[in-house]
């Protein structure tokens, strides 16, 4: 039976009628047509599905909309604003922390949770924030100099 | 890859929820759903209702009460190892929950939900098309077990991280259901058996674990064995705790059996003697024969016996001073 | 050489980072249309037999499907990317050759329905014996995979020159050695998709794919369609990764074009990642016996070779991947007397196809293995014995390519000194030891002939660029790469050239991405274009600032006389004065690109050249190893890398970056286990690729060589660099702990088992 959801995303309220078994990630992108979160295996084996739930980094394929229900989420179209790249995302353009993109959205959201709790991370921790976000093409060191480079911490990955 | 449909409920306490359980016996209890959703897109877990623990309250705490470090069953795994106190008087548990798949596992997985997984195997863990190449196993409803090649057993594997640790910390688990609230040993939840691992009865949740305050008068540790830093489930994972004072140690195991488990011949052995070079040439010898390792996963079980061994002889020198 | 150049060589972000950082990059499965249905593919259980029955009625009754197709209604057409390869058909006739062959589609009104329906087809199979070992499926009597061949063996190659038993005769130390190298998947992120719609009254088929071979595509589609290849078109959405996965039509192409065809509505079909694991491609495993011949000195008499490639169950690329795994064993060693046989095999597995490397992986890492076990035998540095044995340009080269440009010297001097090869080769304590590897590649099979590229270059009146390219970019960068070469051709900023790229529709004929031959083929074909524009402008405008057109330099937005930059127009003002003399706007250059060739195939039987140009590395590695576990863990990488010159040195780096932590994932985490004929470990968690945490420290040394023949002097970058981590790897674990692993992967239990040997000997 189909129930009525609330849903916060990047500060706006939908009220959207879903099946329970609908994932969170299945409401964001084929309910209300966010399709900067990306579905990599479905599984929560990848971290291409990483959305901010009440700022927390969370693999939405894992998650069932209803759950979301009264949080605030925050996909990767909520993270800049007023045209302007946020902080974060310019030093993944800069660096070149990105090939294929796919993957991309995942990892700066991540990004952002990881900058939101420790603003000055080491290298070794962003590695192990960062390594539920599978990436195929770049061997992770441009990703890493990216969010060292957004946290403006010198050094990165040698 | 779809859920399953099922009924969703989103009861406001422990009793509401316990009540639902009774009603519908083929009720699933969701927590972070880590575990849980990933084997119902697999379709080998199909429940008929979800009984959702996300507006449920007070439950998301870590505490010292009477002696005790008490921690709310969904209570965040992050917040667990992230806690002051935990991370630096119980190490066992803040690194095994540190060491629990990834990152994103570790804020969303709570610790209750982490104790309580389901036990794995690499033909449980399919999707249903994968599994239309055999018969259904007996863990997902059908006769056979494909790992033992023989009916009405199952041969799965219990591989969660935090399990052992807490073992070797001596935790106690608060389950709490129609009948009231019972305080246990953490090991008694633990059927041993592959298809219901769990021995909870009907209605009953895991509301609490509680940690005596003896707990952090040792050292201890735990050792993962997994082929990444992240996101796996451990090849082997060994927890060790041990007491200058006492003499005392103990080992806990998990990814080795159908459930966690104390290695206690070990243990026994190792009772008042000195951590040193006998007990530790000694440990090979007496973790084989500990648990009933079985090819559950992609894994050689010569691979798992020899990791049983190595992981404790590195925690014990861990205990020793070195690293 | 980068303050030559004002956008070429320079660390320009990719044209579409913008896009991808804020999710706003349009890849197929973001695709979405009015009354669009869903698809899902049902696939074999069992590893080989025949298809008694179907029976599609409670499926096709069930409310919200729309459609329903087995194998019985689809044209009889085989279709393959290589013509003379092709032995599949989109859904499977008559049997099934592998667990996960598509037997039949469905299309519903949302997908949850389409997976129900697909639970409720209903097929009688005959199981057949299968086989799984291509050294058992090659034997007399062995089940037969494909009707019509003989011994399951879909191609052999023999290539030869020189007189090899009389260089063996003449050797030094003469070793033979068996390697094995193991099934490898791609592991794309982006799960393979297709989105197809239909113009009833054109009768016209849209197909957005996620694919590396949009022209391909459309071939293979309008031949198993059965429809003018005019009324197909092919665009290339982003593309999340491909690896050589994406090389070939797949079931999802076919399916979703045709139920387009059938219902008039818009499909979609994308695939579960299980299915990417199981049913789309992987890397061939591949079994090589290698014999060489020594001079005292190290020096490189004759080798050869005996190659079975695992196929599994279809062709794919079957032919191509032989040829260049054996081609390319005649760089970047001069081998002066080869023999090469190899044997690609059917069995009833997932299929063998294009992945980075394409069956040169496999023959680079038995090579470069036993090259350093040789020089140990003969008491000799492996790094001194791959220098001496390095061919040089512009030599007579045995095989007959043609190679302008070499820095494989170099850079094996420039990797020994990066990673400390004097310091600590042999030196290190117990379990810690450094290693290397070299190798080579092509920048585009010259081999296949009418591989062109096309470009077209427009230039409006506003000064603003377009580019018109079929090349397919997959995440390497491919757009912005020749956005880049557009750029300083005409002189422009980077920034105001647009890319339109991948659309059979409106952007000219290219091959695709495949070989490395994008930046070279495509590359050239855009500068071309470019400078035919840039021609066209200086014709129009030479007299007005009185020179002859070839003294005209286009740079910094501005046209100006060689030697007088001061005088001069700016590019957007010369424009208008072409448009003003009323001449056709947008200013059109348009230009096609080939790498000089004969006939395919004529290289089996002569000498040749095989590439435009050849890409040259040595990579050396440093490891460390725990004793009591076995695990590796790679401490340092060292890329010592010719790509004659970076076009872009970020996204080169790039390349680099991930093409290390693909060779360390095949050296050391990576393994398709199959068990008869299933794959147990089709998950992202358990077919464990490397995460953040095992990555190691990587440094790059770019030796610039300025080929002649590249664009701007490019050569590949995004291959080669994947062929010699494993070995080099692999090299360092032999000076870790004095252990020869010659099967890939080593896994920690191979180590301990290993060590534990060792110890029972007494080593």
């Amino acid at each position: 039976m189909k129930k009525v959801l609330a849903l916060k995303v990047n500060g706006d309220t939908h009220e959207v009628l879903i099946s329970p078994n609908m994932t969170l990630l299945e409401v964001l992108r084929d309910k209300l047509g966010l399709m900067g979160t990306k579905r990599g295996c479905d599984l929560g084996a990848c971290g291409a599905c990483t959305v901010l739930v009440d700022g927390e980094a969370y693999l939405s394929c894992i998650m069932l909309a209803m759950d979301a229900a009264g949080r605030e989420v925050t996909t990767i179209e909520g993270l800049s604003g007023n045209g302007q790249l946020h902080p974060i995302q310019k030093s993944f353009v800069d660096v070149g922390g990105l090939q294929c993109g796919f993957c991309t959205p995942g990892i700066v959201m991540t990004a952002k949770a990881i900058l939101d709790e420790e603003p000055k991370p080491t290298e070794e921790s962003i590695k192990k924030k960062m390594a539920g976000n599978l990436c195929r093409c770049t061997g992770y060191k441009k990703v890493v100099e990216a969010v060292m480079d957004a946290a403006g911490v010198k050094g990165g990955l040698k | 890859m779809r859920l399953p449909k099922f009924d969703y409920r989103s009861p406001n306490s422990i009793q509401e929820a316990s009540a639902i359980l009774l009603e519908e016996p083929s009720a699933r209890v969701l927590a972070g759903g880590t575990d849980l959703l990933v084997n119902m897109k697999h379709k080998v877990e199909t429940p008929a209702v979800i009984v959702s623990l996300a507006a449920v309250p007070d439950r998301n705490y870590v505490k010292k009460a009477d002696g005790a470090v008490r921690i709310g069953a969904l209570t965040p795994l992050k917040r667990v190892y992230t806690d002051s106190f935990v991370a630096q008087k119980l190490p066992a548990l803040a690194i095994a929950a540190s060491s629990v798949g990834s990152y994103h596992h570790q804020t969303m997985g709570t610790l209750g939900g982490n104790l309580c997984q389901q036990t794995r195997c690499k033909f449980f863990n399919q999707s249903k098309w994968w599994r239309n190449s055999r018969p259904i196993c007996f863990k997902a409803g059908g006769e056979m077990c494909h790992v033992a090649k023989k009916e009405h057993v199952c041969y799965s594997t219990y591989c969660g991280d935090v399990a052992p640790a807490l073992l070797v910390l001596k935790a106690e688990v608060v389950l709490t259901g129609k009948a009231g609230v019972r305080q246990v040993p953490l090991e008694s939840i633990y059927s041993g058996e592959g298809k219901t691992p769990l021995t909870l009865q009907q209605g009953e949740l895991l509301t609490e674990i509680v940690i005596p305050e003896q707990a952090a008068d040792g050292f201890s540790t735990y050792r993962k064995f997994a082929n990444r830093g992240s996101i796996d489930f451990p090849i082997v994972g060994a927890a060790f705790w041990t007491s200058k004072k006492t003499g005392e140690s103990r080992i806990g195991f998990t990814a080795v059996d159908r459930k966690p488990l104390r290695a206690l011949q070990l243990e026994d052995f190792m009772k008042g003697k000195q951590l040193g070079s006998e007990v530790i040439e000694a440990v090979d010898g007496l973790v084989a024969k500990e648990a009933r390792l079985m090819l559950s996963s992609i894994d050689s079980l010569s691979q798992k016996r020899q990791l049983m061994g190595q992981l404790v002889k590195k925690a014990i020198g861990e205990a020793m001073g070195g690293r | 050489m980068e303050k030559e150049f004002t956008v070429v060589g320079h660390r320009v972000p990719m044209i579409d980072a913008a896009a991808k950082v804020t999710g706003s990059a349009q890849f197929t499965d973001d695709l979405v249309f009015p009354g669009m249905l869903y698809g899902k593919v049902l696939r074999s259980p069992l590893p080989h037999a025949k298809i008694l029955n179907i029976d599609v009625s409670k499926a096709a009754s069930l409310p919200g499907v729309k459609g329903v197709v087995t194998g019985a209604e689809i044209p009889d057409r085989r279709y393959g990317i290589v013509p003379k390869a092709r032995d599949e058909y989109a859904l499977a006739k008559g049997k099934v050759r592998y667990i996960g062959d598509e037997v039949a589609a469905v299309c519903a009104i949302d997908p949850e329905i389409a997976e129900e329906a697909i639970d409720l087809i209903k097929v009688d199979y005959e199981e057949l014996p299968a086989v799984f070992d291509p050294r058992e499926a090659i034997k007399e009597g062995a089940p037969i995979i494909h009707e019509g061949v003989a011994n399951n063996t879909s191609f052999a190659i023999r290539k030869e020159f020189g007189d090899v038993a009389k260089a063996f005769a003449e050797s030094a130390l003469v070793s033979e050695d068996t390697f094995y190298s193991q099934a490898v998947n791609h592991a794309p992120m982006e799960p393979h998709a297709a989105v197809a719609q239909y113009d009833p009254v054109r009768g016209q088929v849209v197909l957005w794919s996620s694919t590396q071979i949009p022209f391909f595509l459309r071939r293979n589609l309008s031949a198993t369609l059965q429809i003018p290849e005019s009324k197909v078109r092919v665009i290339k959405p982003k593309v999340g990764g491909g690896f050589g996965q994406k090389i070939d039509m797949f079931a999802k192409d076919f399916c979703a074009a045709w139920f387009a065809m059938k219902t008039g509505r818009a499909v979609k079909f994308v695939y579960e990642r299980d299915e990417v694991f199981i049913a789309t491609r992987q890397r061939h495993p591949m079994y090589l016996t290698v014999k060489t011949g020594m001079a005292k000195d190290g020096k490189i008499l004759a080798q050869q070779f005996l190659a079975h490639a695992d196929g599994g169950a279809y062709n794919s690329t079957a032919p191509t991947m032989m040829a260049l795994s054996c081609f390319f064993l005649m760089v970047p060693y001069h081998v002066p007397n080869l023999l090469y046989e190899g044997y690609h095999v059917y069995t009833n597995k997932p299929v063998g196809g294009a992945m980075r490397g394409h069956g040169i992986p496999q023959a680079r890492f038995a090579v470069e293995r036993q090259i350093d076990m040789m020089a140990g035998r003969l008491n000799l540095d492996p790094a001194e014995v791959r220098f001496k044995n390095s061919i040089k340009a512009g030599e007579p080269h045995p095989g007959g390519f043609v190679i302008k440009t070499c820095g494989f010297a170099d850079s094996v001097q420039e990797a020994a000194k990066a990673i400390g090869w004097q310091e600590k080769r042999g030196k290190l304590p117990f379990g810690r030891g450094v290693g290397m590897g070299g190798a080579s590649f092509p920048s585009g099979v010259t081999n296949m002939s009418h591989i062109s590229s096309g470009a077209v270059v427009q230039v409006g009146q506003d000064g603003g660029v377009n580019v018109l390219t079929g090349a397919a970019d997959i995440g390497q960068g491919a757009e912005t790469v020749i956005a880049q070469i557009v750029a300083e051709e005409l002189g422009v900023p980077f920034d105001i050239v647009r890319v339109t790229a991948a659309d059979t529709g409106t952007t000219p004929l290219d091959p695709g991405t495949f070989g490395s031959g994008v930046t070279v083929r495509a590359g050239n074909a855009a500068r071309i274009a470019a400078e035919s524009v840039r021609k066209k402008l200086f014709e129009c405008i030479a007299d007005e600032m009185e020179a002859n057109p070839e003294d005209l330099i286009a740079a910094d937005g501005k046209i100006f006389v060689k030697g007088s930059p001061d005088i001069n127009v700016l590019f957007t003002k010369a424009l208008k004065m072409y448009q003003y003399r009323d001449l056709p706007m947008p200013l059109v250059g348009r230009a096609s690109w080939m790498a000089d060739t004969k006939e395919p195939t004529t290289l089996f039987n002569e000498p040749g050249n095989f590439s435009p140009n050849y890409s040259f590395m040595t990579q050396a590695a440093e490891v460390e190893v725990d004793l009591d576990t076995g695990k590796v863990k790679v401490v340092k990488m060292v890329t010592a890398h010719d790509c004659g010159r970076p076009i872009n040195p970020m996204l080169v780096e790039g390349q680099l970056e991930g093409s290390i932590a693909g060779g360390m994932g095949q050296a050391l985490y990576e393994d398709v286990i199959v068990d008869k004929g299933q794959v147990m470990n089709p998950s992202f968690l358990d077919y464990g690729f490397p995460t953040a945490m095992e990555m190691p420290e990587m440094e790059s040394i770019d030796i610039e060589t300025d080929d002649p023949v590249g664009p701007f002097g490019a050569k590949e970058a995004g291959e080669g660099t994947q062929l010699s981590p494993a070995p080099a790897i692999v090299n360092a674990i032999y000076d870790a702990i004095g252990v020869e692993f010659n099967e890939l992967p080593v896994t920690p239990e191979k180590v301990l088992k290993a060590l534990a040997e060792k110890k029972k000997q007494g080593v």
